[in-house]
């Protein structure tokens, strides 16, 4: 054992005194370790918040939109006019899309579109958006997506539905891709078919699942549904019978307004040509026109009974009254007024039924200006309908201080005044519902029964219904207006076209407009043929047929039972038994 | 007194543990929410489809099509109709198909 071994603990090296200040110089980093800490984080909590939240934020919060449905648009029975449907629109982007070919030419394919169209579309690499088709089925763009091609993606879409067609294109309209109406009640209800988009933020994680809310979401509002007045069965069986009128008389374009006077609701309202409004590609402003609300054409003969009603309720003529109509011609100032036939003496009945210019305008020279300008004022005549429609017009009717005499007489016969089909219709509406003029609604109004404005008594409306009645029998204008199992009344009406600054001389516009039954009235139906080319061009040629079969069919579908006894042609067993 | 605050600690890493997997579990429900009341949505948007295709096979232009083509119908006339009325007269019109009246 050696001496010089040296006990661990008494080690020289350990006896070395430690400097104080090392021990300090630790303590004193690690204090301004913590002290940068605290900076730091005072900083991040309280200096710089605001930037490092919102970086947060655009890391994992998003802000969600909540789209709201567009309403649907339905008939008076519920049945579907318009619906939002959902569908997709395909997206790309040119600048990282795969352009294999073979993947390509399957993805043109699926779209429906050539592999030239879309090398169009992706011609451009800058670019990093394009949208290669719009309003895609959801089934297409799942097989699209199942292609799995890079660079191709879609996103929600709202289409349009009409399934009704072209029947009710002109009422219903359309609206747009961004889903806003551009036509019809679609744009008219516009705001309230919109509905309004909601949003909502949230907290996304790293697979894209919401975890969770953030403050407070905003619901979408979903748009009202529009229940309208119209009947699509009416709707169509009216379409169906201009649309052969029209073709088979060559005519230029035709209207039907069916009214139910009773509520005041709008059954019917259809034009020819119209479109299909699902389909939109080569539209021309001819098939656009809603006629029935937007153009407006002289009246015609359709006015006498209005002049008449007003003689009937001055006193001044009765039915029974006997006027001199011979020789058929009547000299006022340079004019001459004219009657197709010269009828001689007529009572005031023969005169609505044989429609005589002459014996109206001796009639409408006895009363005051102001009077008639009154009368045509009152049931709607140059005053925009109150049915809500885009582009619906007013008419024309002077002021009566303007009038010259010569324009008063020709005024009673519908010339040198100007009115759309539904005005027309809606004058009507006077004689049908007892003497009272009714509000019109395009919207179904769930009333039995409306009230109106009183413009003839009830019982000068019933001797008008019965002079509209005679027009429909032997010996008027119109026998073909006759329908079966129903009675009917009404006025035809044939006016020259007016072209530049005069009358057109081939160039004819016939109408009907009537009521039926005629005791007991339900409906007003009122038909335009405008331009026939086909040899017949009077309205009791052209518009009377189409009436009548309305008529009948829109009274069967109402549930009116026949007020006219009708021969039975039901085939029974029993009947063949007895043979 | 370290007793009390060994005690405090667990109780506090305790519920902080617990807010974690409450936290967790609220995120995975809010998840379950979100995907249940986007298939609601989609359920809904697939029923207004459905509802319009149903319509559109309804319409009256495919229905009177069919009727005429296919079931060889035509439009009624009042002639060919047989009206009832409701109060006592319904079992008489079925046995006497002759008389159409008002």
């Amino acid at each position: 054992m050696s001496s010089r071994s040296v006990q661990y603990t008494s080690s020289p090296l350990l006896a070395s005194k430690t400097p104080i200040w090392r021990s300090q110089f630790i303590v004193a980093v690690i204090a301004a370790g913590f002290l940068g800490l605290v900076a730091r984080a005072a900083y991040v909590q309280v200096i710089g918040n605001a930037f490092f939240k919102r970086q947060g934020d655009v890391r994992f919060v998003r802000t969600l939109d909540l789209p709201a449905n567009r309403g649907r648009i339905l008939d008076r029975h519920g049945n579907i006019l318009a619906s939002s449907v959902p569908v997709r629109g395909i997206t790309a982007n040119p600048e990282e899309i795969d352009r294999d070919p073979a993947k390509l030419k399957a993805l043109a394919k699926l779209l429906g579109m050539s592999q030239a169209e879309i090398d169009k579309k992706l011609q451009d690499k800058d670019k990093t958006y394009v949208m290669l088709k719009r309003q895609v089925e959801e089934s297409v763009a799942k097989e699209v997506a199942a292609l799995k091609i890079k660079g191709v993606s879609d996103s929600p879409e709202y289409k349009r539905i009409y399934p009704e067609g072209e029947s009710v294109a002109h009422v219903v309209g359309f609206a747009n891709l961004e889903n806003v109406g551009q036509e019809g009640v679609e744009l008219t209800f516009n705001k309230d078919l919109g509905g309004k988009a909601g949003s909502r933020r949230v907290i996304k994680d790293r697979l894209g699942r919401v975890v969770e809310d953030i403050g407070e979401m905003v619901p979408p509002v979903d748009g009202r549904d529009l229940q309208l007045s119209i009947d699509s069965k009416v709707q169509y069986f009216a379409y169906e019978k201009i649309k052969e009128s029209v073709i088979n008389n060559k005519a230029a374009a035709g209207s039907v307004v069916v009214l139910d006077i009773k509520t005041g609701e709008v059954l019917a309202l259809v034009n020819y040509p119209s479109y299909s409004p699902g389909k939109r590609g080569n539209l021309s402003g001819a098939q656009l026109r809603n006629r029935a609300l937007t153009d407006t054409f002289e009246p015609g003969s359709t006015m006498k009974p209005l002049v008449v009603g007003l003689a009937l309720e001055k006193g001044i003529v009765k039915p029974e009254t006997l006027i001199q109509t011979a020789p058929g011609k009547l000299q006022m100032g340079t004019a001459t007024i004219t009657d197709a036939h010269p009828h001689g003496v007529l009572s005031v009945n023969e005169i609505i039924q044989k429609s005589s210019n002459v014996g109206t305008v001796k009639i409408a020279m006895q009363m005051q200006p102001h009077d008639m300008w009154e009368v045509f004022t009152q049931v709607g005549l140059g005053q925009k309908p109150q049915v809500p429609f885009p582009g619906a017009v007013a008419g024309k009717v002077r002021p009566y201080k303007t009038w010259r005499p010569i324009e008063q007489a020709t005024m009673s016969y519908g010339y040198g005044l100007s009115t759309s089909l539904f005005q027309l219709a809606q004058a009507y509406t006077v004689f049908a519902h007892d003497g009272e003029m009714v509000p019109m609604s395009l919207v179904k109004t769930n009333q039995s029964q409306v009230n109106g404005a009183r413009v003839f008594s009830s019982h000068n409306a019933a001797a008008i219904r019965n002079m509209l009645h005679m027009v429909t029998i032997q010996g008027g204008t119109a026998p073909k207006a006759q329908t079966m199992g129903y009675s009917v009344g009404g006025k035809t009406g044939t006016a020259h076209k007016v072209e530049g600054k005069g009358y057109a001389s081939k160039k004819y516009r016939g109408f009907f407009v009537g009521i039926a039954p005629i005791d007991n009235p339900r409906i007003v139906v009122a038909v335009m043929v405008d331009e026939p080319t086909g040899g017949a061009y009077f309205g009791g040629d052209v518009a009377a047929p189409v009436f009548s079969q309305t008529v009948q069919q829109t009274l069967r579908m109402m549930g009116v039972q026949p007020d006219m006894a009708v021969k039975p042609q039901v085939v029974t067993k029993f009947e063949k038994e007895s043979f | 007194m370290s007793r009390v605050s060994l005690l405090l600690m667990i109780a506090v890493m305790a519920s902080a543990l617990y807010l974690v997997r409450t936290q967790y579990e609220s995120r995975s429900l809010t998840t379950d929410i979100d995907r249940a009341s986007s298939l609601a949505r989609n359920l809904e948007t697939e029923n207004d489809r459905l509802d319009v295709e149903r319509r559109a096979q309804a319409t009256p232009l495919r229905v009177e099509k069919l009727a005429r083509e296919q079931l060889h119908m035509r439009t009624i006339t009042p002639a060919i109709t047989q009206y009832a009325t409701v109060s006592g007269g319904a079992a008489a019109s079925a046995s006497a198909p002759a008389e159409v009246r008002p």
